[in-house]
């Protein structure tokens, strides 16, 4: 043991952690896929599965956001973060049974959040919907997975802190106080009126703005000069690019309260926001595509490279698309249409997942040695360009048509607007199935490194260590 | 950057600012609204014994928003009315005024929502839909918009074989097995309260009802709610426009598709289709309306001076395939709604011009100039 470097170190005390949340992220991400095409499906047929209560189409949908957003989403922050976190820090995992412990905490209170949201217990503040009681078990998982992943980066080697530690750890630390907050307003003192949907929207984008988002960009500021042994160009830019985004995004994301019974102040700071976000956006695309492109060659034969760079890709696009948006004048339009579709899945599919995934086929041959086949992880990787492409095209177009129709108001709702965008939902149905298959084998690829024989996983464990 | 506390300190401060505005910079600024008049005194207070604004919902209608909360009604539907500047919704006929801040203040869920799949629901309860009406929706949406895609939601009701008085007949508009009769679950009764007790039809010192122009349709008609909006005509009149009423709208075989063009409220569209509402044409003489309604028309034609030149397939699905009391029927209707009066259309005088036009190649469209020419 000895001859290992310090990085085989520190992968294989990360091994069981990352295993823990990558598998179940794995599993979050097939259920999640299972009730978005459940969903979709019901909006091409509403009679689908309409007998059953548990599965009509408004539990569905929120279940699958907060299958994906917490299951999903808050299983491969976990993996990703620590693995990172200990590989910069040049630090051990350690508590791993506690981080474990609070894992599976964790999940259940997502699982029974998710059963209880189906069983009829929603609160209808956005992205909080399951119910209050899980709440606490949510929080003290994640404050307890959390301290522990401090306590790596306090235990690091190198006192200098670069971009990806930045982003990993605001996200880990807005998370809980984003939620505090929302919980407080909401359940505790809670607020009267509107401003509890100012507030209930400003944590359900938040979430996004700065728990997602900043984690994926952080993946992508450690993956690209990793993986091809260049730093980032134009480094300097980074430290200004994090502190817009933590600066601009909390102010940003209220603009879609435009012209709704809230003080107007408050879309019109959303607004100003939002369009002042071009910077961060501007930083995090030069830093990622000037030295990514300066090697696109190798870019395109690393797998987990392709796969972050279609992520910041699509983060690039999709902001600058949501900046557009987010003008009063295109607002009035796309508000409130299936444009909101595409803005969620842009960034949790198009740019947060991959990103994840690229983060993901980078580490776990390192961590458990075992090489995943290039020809699987390709597949993944066109299945998901394919199914993403077509969902985000479909959501796009179909947005403006909605937003164009809705706004004509001789045309009647349901016979007229609702009928011209039923076209886009099938397509939606289709890519949704696309996306389901490539997850599928995405998890395939994932369970089959983790657990090459599923009864010896901790068997094999062992004799690796005393080898 | 590389102390942790400094770190955390200051990216904690980059989020305090933003909840020093929108939670607590909000809440010293609108968290106090209360109920209050339509109209304050002069020196701002509220007149004594004046009535209070927003009233607090009933027993049974708070019941109700649970229910609404806990399908997930709000992922498809919103309950706020946009500023005119900002939206469509008053125009669409969605409120009589902008929502604001102190219409939710004593509701315990406020479910804005942000997402428009469905209507608007801030004001269903102003739309005069009878309990029934909204309990047959709520059964299955698709039996009164065939293409809707609001989720049908049966577990809220039992479905009868014996009907007693009460029960609620669902009028399936193609099963062919006839009628069903449902009983509503209590639940399904509480939905429905607090759907007819939404609505903000007051005005608040804020904000007061937007002027709207006439000509704007007040909501989407159906065939089930034509019954109520029955004028003193005669039965068989009645039935006639109602009758007509549906083929105008209807958009499938049988329907002759007339509202795409000459739009629900029978305007047409400034310079492209010509209004049917006040129409020398539609008003005047009989038979060159039936021609028009059998082979259609082409070519410029002059409306109330106003010249239009476009094409009119022959209407009906496929193009003139309407029979002579369906000509009979929507050409009655066109000629007594939207403050149109005139003579009914019977279908014998349809029989007598297709008659007369035995010879002429169907879908051979007719001209302005030869309708007005006299008959040789």
């Amino acid at each position: 043991m000895s001859v290992d470097s310090p990085d085989k170190v520190i992968d294989r005390s990360a091994k069981l952690v990352f295993s823990f949340f990558l598998s179940s992220a794995g599993l979050w991400l097939l259920t999640a896929a299972l009730l978005a095409y459940v969903a979709a499906a019901k909006l091409t047929d509403p009679f689908f599965l309409s007998t059953y209560e548990f599965l009509t189409y408004g539990k569905i949908k929120v279940a699958q956001a907060n299958a994906f957003v917490y299951g999903w989403g808050g299983n491969a922050i976990f993996a990703v973060s620590i693995w990172i976190l200990a590989r910069l820090s040049q630090a051990e995992v350690r508590g791993s049974v506690f981080i474990v412990f609070a894992g599976v905490i964790w999940n259940l209170a997502i699982t029974f959040g998710l059963l209880g949201i189906m069983d009829g217990h929603m609160s209808g503040h956005e992205m909080l919907e399951m119910p209050t009681e899980v709440w606490p078990a949510m929080l003290i998982s994640y404050l307890i997975i959390t301290f522990l992943v401090l306590v790596i980066h306090r235990s690091r080697q190198v006192r200098e802190t670069i971009a990806p530690q930045w982003f990993i750890l605001a996200a880990l630390l807005w998370f809980p106080a984003l939620f505090l907050i929302a919980w407080n307003g909401l359940e505790i003192n809670p607020a009267r009126g509107t401003l509890q949907t100012v507030l209930s929207m400003w944590y359900g984008q938040s979430l996004v703005w700065l728990w997602l988002t900043p984690v994926a960009l952080g993946a992508a500021y450690y993956l690209i000069p990793a993986i091809l042994g260049r730093t980032i160009d134009k480094y300097y830019l980074a430290i200004f690019g994090f502190w817009c985004i933590a600066a601009l995004a909390p102010w940003s994301v209220v603009h879609h309260l435009e012209g709704g019974p809230v003080p107007m102040w408050i879309p019109a700071i959303g607004t100003v926001m939002s369009i002042a976000m071009v910077f961060p956006i501007a930083v995090a695309s030069t830093n990622f595509h000037a030295t990514a492109f300066m090697d696109i060659g190798k870019v395109w034969d690393s797998l987990p490279l392709r796969f972050v760079i279609f992520g910041t890709l699509s983060y690039t696009v999709s902001s600058y698309i949501g900046v557009v948006f987010s003008l009063p004048a295109v607002a009035k339009i796309t508000q409130f249409t299936i444009i909101n579709e595409f803005h969620f899945n842009q960034r949790v599919y198009g740019f947060f997942s991959m990103i994840i995934f690229g983060a993901v086929y980078f580490a776990l041959p390192r961590i458990t040695g075992k090489e995943i086949p290039k020809a699987a992880k390709s597949f993944h990787f066109w299945t998901s360009t394919l199914g993403v492409l077509m969902l985000l095209l479909a959501y796009l177009i179909g947005g403006l048509t909605h937003g164009v129709l809705a706004g004509q108001p001789s045309l009647p709702w349901a016979s007229s607007v609702i009928q011209s965008i039923q076209p886009y939902f099938l397509i939606t149905k289709f890519a949704f199935i696309i996306l389901a298959f490539s997850q599928f084998v995405f998890v395939v690829n994932v369970w089959r490194v983790i657990f090459p024989n599923p009864f010896a996983f901790f068997a094999a464990d062992d004799k690796e260590a005393s080898a | 950057m590389n102390n942790l506390a400094k770190f955390t300190i200051g990216i904690f401060l980059t989020l305090g600012m933003a909840w020093l505005a929108f939670v607590v910079g909000a809440r010293s600024q609108f968290g106090d609204l209360v109920p209050t008049s339509e109209v304050l005194e002069d020196d701002g207070s509220v007149p004594v014994d004046a009535e209070l604004f927003p009233t607090s919902l009933s027993g049974m209608a708070k019941q109700g928003a649970e229910e609404y909360a806990a399908l997930g009604c709000v992922t498809c539907h919103t309950q706020q009315v946009r500023r005119v500047e900002a939206g469509f919704d008053v125009e669409r006929g969605w409120g009589k005024r902008p929502s604001a801040p102190r219409d939710y203040v004593l509701q315990e869920h406020v479910l804005l929502g942000n997402s428009r799949i469905g209507p608007d629901l801030a004001n269903v309860g102003l739309r005069e839909h009878s309990d029934n009406w909204l309990h047959q929706h709520l059964f299955e949406p698709q039996s009164i918009f065939p293409s809707s895609l609001c989720p049908p939601s049966p577990f809220l009701y039992q479905q009868i074989d014996e009907p007693v008085k009460s029960d609620i007949e669902i009028v399936s508009n193609e099963n062919a097995d006839g009628n069903r009769f449902v009983r509503p679950t209590v639940r399904a009764n509480r939905l429905v309260s607090y759907l007819q007790e939404l609505k903000q039809d007051y005005e608040l010192p804020e904000v007061s009802f937007v002027e709207v122009e006439e000509d704007v349709i007040e909501e989407e008609v159906v065939s089930t709610d034509i019954s109520v909006v029955s004028t003193g005509a005669p039965k068989w009149l009645q039935d006639q426009i109602d009758t007509g009423k549906e083929i105008y709208m209807k958009a499938a075989p049988g329907g002759g598709m007339c509202f795409t063009c000459h739009q629900q409220n029978g305007q047409g569209l400034a310079g492209q289709f010509p209004p049917l509402a006040g129409s020398d044409w539609v008003l005047g003489d009989k038979e060159r309306l039936i021609k028009i309604s059998m082979y259609g028309l082409m070519g410029e034609i002059e409306v109330n001076g106003v010249k239009y030149n476009n094409v009119m397939a022959p209407p009906g699905i496929p193009p003139g395939s309407l029979t002579d009391e369906q000509i009979a029927s929507v050409l009655t209707y066109i000629r007594n709604d939207w403050g149109n009066s005139a003579s009914a259309v019977s279908a014998e005088e349809v029989a007598t011009v297709r008659e007369s036009l035995k010879g002429r190649a169907p879908m051979q469209m007719f001209t302005a100039a030869e309708l007005t020419t006299p008959v040789q």
